[in-house]
């Protein structure tokens, strides 16, 4: 730092979980944080065509909270909504969460990971007892067997991908398990023993094959068994598992993949020694993505991989904050430490504590307030930090529901996607601004610390507390440690934390309380959180969404290393010297059926819409599969997803989509709606009050134009 | 400043094992996990022996010869980076002989270094400019008549770094950065002897090569040669903050 300019950036050797690397995202792209797109007054509209008026931060909040209570009074106390965000700090999405539980009167919160590792919540806490990952970054190094599923660490956790890279060139074995060809499977000195290149969709079969092997094969951990697990559900699992209908031989016409190459990686998981899964939001954001995830979890348990260094059960977490914004109470069904809202102890400790009453049924989920926006009867969102119309699937109805609704309040670093559709904009503050906590999949909770004063005079959890104190209900805090020692009192998982610990010990992995002063690095070792470990039975269900003569092959979507989730951050800064704009990959068999040549447009259809974006031809894909990311919103990725979701969680099945490519030349209607669309309300922020710090976000405006060139 | 902004470096990579060795260094007990290289024995216990190539985030090289030592009975100046503490050793790592030997490697260095130090991005935070003080170079012999890397090209087409052949000193922190702590195997040392230089891939320019500009070889640098674009631009921190990447 020089003054409160930052210099560069430098990962901390004592870092725990980073150990003094980085990838070029956190080392070098932290410009946005100051770039000029900024939006640094507070501002409001009547209607989305009005332009935007840059108004005083009172007059702003004062706006929002009328209409926050005449939409209330006039739809009913649930037509309203907030939305946590992810990137946003623990405390952060705290408040947010209370605002809606205490001065809203309602459980209508949920927050982006609901599009992402919802099932990861569900499926773990079903089997296990608990919604998070089981180890330490650092148990890698103690793993003989690594099996990576629906994850592409190099690309998408490129630090912890360097670590287990150090393993396995130190002998560790490798199963990947994608229907890509990711880096993972040959790099330089690292070779998958297996990789299993399934058809997306079909995880699920796949997790049962192998278990089949492992059960008819006799490769099960007995004695854990015994020990650890409830021995009815293990039975039921055990014989549905080595139905002959689990088989490899029989589940390779649904996964495509060779049996004998199924029963080598299953036998080495079981008895390659420490064997560790780690999987990502390839695992999740399908149909059946809860049920993989428990899938997932019997393996473990089947083969007593889990509650020692090395082994375990490991979501690769999607944004910096996705697994604090879970833990501290974001769902509509749970409060903080992931306890249902219908259990009338919790429900009683935070009424006692926040002075209210409690609804006990869960509130809206994303998709359900986006039909009630249709229905008329959800009318105004309160969105911190969460680009909703970017990273949600099928956007035109996501933008029909926005659009239908009467005040959207959105808060925010740039006027993203969903502030287009917003009534009010409350400017946000980057992680350099402000105080705080994050917590990664380690369910590491780490400090965030100011360096540098918040732009727009906020940060944002003074935001909240502003707005709340607006609509009637006090939260009275001098610093964003007073509401982690709130955090900390109301949360038994939670009870031992506190800034003072957080600064001697560097970081804490929750559970942290009396039983375990310093936080817990590796979870169940002597017993599951449960009690006793779940088995849960996983049949395999084929998608809805099925290829057919119109829409004949399978998108999948994701991400790439320079460019962070819907790009806000990493479009403004040089990172997109990598990554200009989002590109369809193809198999060279699908490409040249169809006369598709490498760089050259193509339209993408599938029941929900339709797109543009360049081709690239390459042997990376099976055919059959085509992939691209959302990092940009012209892109319109999310313009072809579908409204499908896992069944237990309503997590968004990004991961398949039937669609038809074709070579095209020109952009769709939806992007050509898009490009007019953004026009007018870059215009309408052009106009914004006079002589201040707002300025027309060009980039974007640079790269609408590449789209239709 | 320096000591406030950067970590202190021990040198070579902390060993765990569960029996220890006692070794004497400059007369004081030492005692360290076995495995524990004689450099990381002697930071641990405050001394810091001169070195270039070796760092405690990278498994040691041994290429640079500033850390040399003298071990008694032993013929010869061992590096102190590359050899392992053993029970009962008696290490010296400051006489004047070793003085004379590491201000000769010095002088070797600098003879084919650019003296810009006023205006080097590095200026305040240069491992060689350290060395060079701690060390006691005063005079360099060899002039630039010779050949040198002095005019050497810079390749500035990654947008976060620089890389300024002109200043390397071929320490191989970089390329072992990108193996040990990235995995990636972009750099490599092209040619040979006087010849040789850090190369992404095939003599290309960064952007070009396999590198994922992770960053990991611009930390490793000890000199200017790898070096953030903003620290150009803006100079040295004058102090840092630890927070959390919102990444
Ligand atoms: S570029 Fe830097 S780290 Fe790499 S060899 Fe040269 S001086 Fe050493
Ligand atoms: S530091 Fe030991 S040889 Fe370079």
């Amino acid at each position: 730092m020089k003054g409160s300019e930052v210099v560069r950036m430098v990962p901390d050797k004592n870092g725990q979980a980073n150990e003094g690397h980085s990838c070029v995202k956190g080392r070098f792209a932290w410009g946005y944080a100051t770039h000029k797109d900024r939006i640094l007054k507070p501002m409001i509209r009547g209607k989305i065509t009005d332009p935007w008026k840059e108004v005083s931060w009172d007059e702003a909040l004062d706006y929002a909270a009328a209409e926050f209570r005449r939409i209330q009074k006039k739809y009913g106390r649930d037509s309203i909504g907030g939305i946590v965000s992810s990137r946003c700090t623990n405390e952060e999405g705290y408040l947010v969460q209370k605002l809606v539980r205490t001065a809203f009167g309602n459980n209508n919160v949920d927050t982006c990971a609901r599009v992402c590792h919802s099932p990861t919540g569900y499926g773990l806490k079903q089997t296990l007892g608990e919604s998070a990952g089981t180890q330490t970054f650092k148990s890698v190094e103690h793993s003989d067997v690594i099996m990576v599923i629906g994850a592409n660490p190099t690309d998408a956790h490129p630090v912890f991908a360097s670590r287990m890279k150090k393993r396995l060139l130190n002998g560790a074995k490798l199963i990947v398990i994608d229907p890509r060809h990711i880096d993972l499977v040959r790099s330089p000195h690292v070779r998958a023993d297996f990789h299993l290149p399934l058809k997306p969709g079909t995880n699920v079969a796949m997790l049962s094959s192998i278990a089949h092997v492992i059960v008819t094969e006799g490769l099960l951990a007995t004695d854990f068994i015994a020990q650890r697990c409830e021995d009815k559900a293990f039975q039921q699992w055990r014989d549905f598992v080595a139905l002959p209908e689990n088989s490899p031989e029989a589940m390779q016409e649904i996964t495509g993949v060779p049996a004998e190459l199924v029963r080598g990686a299953a036998r080495l998981y079981a008895t390659g020694g420490n064997a560790a899964i780690y999987y990502g939001l390839g695992v999740t954001e399908h149909a059946q993505g809860s049920t993989a995830v428990m899938g997932i979890a019997n393996l473990a348990m089947a083969t007593g991989n889990i509650g020692r260094e090395g082994v375990g059960v490991n979501p690769l977490r999607g944004q910096n904050n996705v697994q604090g914004s879970c833990d501290i109470g974001s769902f509509p069904h749970e409060l903080p430490g992931y306890r249902h809202v219908s259990d009338s102890t919790t429900r009683h400790l935070f009424e006692q504590a926040w002075g209210v009453e409690i609804q006990p049924e869960p509130g809206l989920r994303i998709p359900n307030m986006f039909d009630a926006a249709l229905d008329g009867s959800f009318m105004g969102m309160y969105c911190q930090g969460e680009d909703i119309v970017q990273s949600d699937p099928n956007t035109q109805h996501v933008t029909a529901a926005l659009s239908a609704m009467e005040c959207i309040v959105v808060q925010d670093i740039f006027m993203n996607e969903t502030a287009m559709y917003a009534h009010v904009f409350l400017p946000g503050s980057s992680f350099l601004e402000k105080d705080g906590t994050f917590t990664n999949a380690e369910r590491r909770i780490s400090r965030v610390r100011k360096v540098m004063p918040p732009k727009a005079v906020y940060a944002d959890w003074e935001v909240t507390v502003l707005l709340a104190q607006r609509m009637g209900y006090t939260m009275d805090y001098a610093h964003p440690s007073e509401i982690m020692d709130e955090i900390a009192r109301l949360t038994p998982t939670f009870h031992g934390v506190s800034y003072e610990k957080l600064d001697q010990l560097g970081s804490i992995q929750w559970p942290c309380n009396d039983e375990a002063p310093l936080g817990t690095p590796t979870m169940h070792i002597d017993h599951f959180v449960r009690g006793k470990g779940k088995f849960i039975i996983t049949k395999y269900v084929a998608t809805d969404e099925k290829v057919t003569r119109k829409f004949p092959l399978i998108l999948t979507t994701g991400r790439i290393l320079s460019q962070y989730n819907v790009g806000a951050q990493t479009r403004r800064t040089e990172n997109v010297q990598w990554h200009q704009q989002d590109i369809l990959e193809i198999h060279p068999h699908d490409a040249e059926e169809r006369g598709i040549r490498d760089g050259g447009w193509v339209g993408i259809h599938s029941r929900s819409g339709e797109t543009v974006l360049r081709a690239k031809v390459s042997e990376r894909m099976q055919p059959g599969v085509v992939y691209t990311t959302f990092h940009f919103p012209e892109s319109g990725a999310n313009v072809i997803t579908t409204e499908n979701s896992d069944w237990a969680t309503n997590c968004p099945e990004y991961k398949v989509t039937a669609v038809q490519v074709m070579p095209v030349l020109e952009s769709s209607d939806w992007q050509k709606k898009y490009t007019r669309f953004s026009k007018v309300q870059d215009d309408l922020l052009k106009n914004a009050g006079e002589g201040t710090g707002n300025k027309t976000p060009d980039i974007k405006i640079k790269a609408v134009a590449k789209s239709i060139a | 400043m320096l000591e406030q902004l950067n970590e202190k470096d021990f040198g070579t990579p902390r060993r765990i094992a569960e029996q220890e060795v006692t070794l004497e260094i400059d007369g004081m007990q030492v005692t360290v996990a076995a495995g524990t290289s004689i450099m990381r024995a002697a930071a641990e216990s405050g001394v810091n022996v001169p070195k270039l190539c070796a760092t405690d985030s990278l498994e040691p090289f041994g290429s640079c010869r500033l850390c040399l030592v003298e071990i008694e009975g032993r013929k010869g100046y061992p590096a102190s980076c590359t050899t392992q503490v053993e029970r009962g050793m008696k290490v010296r790592t400051q006489t004047p002989k070793l003085q004379a030997l590491r201000k000769g490697v010095m002088e070797l260095y600098i003879s084919d270094h650019p003296l810009d130090c006023l205006t080097c991005a590095a200026n305040g935070n240069c491992e060689l400019q350290d060395m060079a003080g701690v060390t006691g170079l005063r005079e360099v012999r060899y002039g630039y008549e010779g050949e040198n890397h002095i005019h050497s090209q810079k390749d500035e087409s990654n947008p976060y770094f620089t890389y300024d052949p002109s200043k390397c000193i071929v320490c191989n922190r970089c390329v072992r950065a990108c193996e040990e702590t990235q995995g990636t195997y972009a750099l490599t040392i092209s040619g040979r002897g006087f010849e040789s230089r850090v190369s992404p891939g095939q003599d290309q320019p960064f952007m070009d090569s396999e590198c994922v500009s992770c960053g990991a070889c611009v930390q490793a640098c000890p000199t200017a040669t790898l070096q953030e674009k903003t620290v150009i631009e803006l100079g040295q921190a004058e102090h840092s903050v630890v927070t959390t990447c919102a990444y």
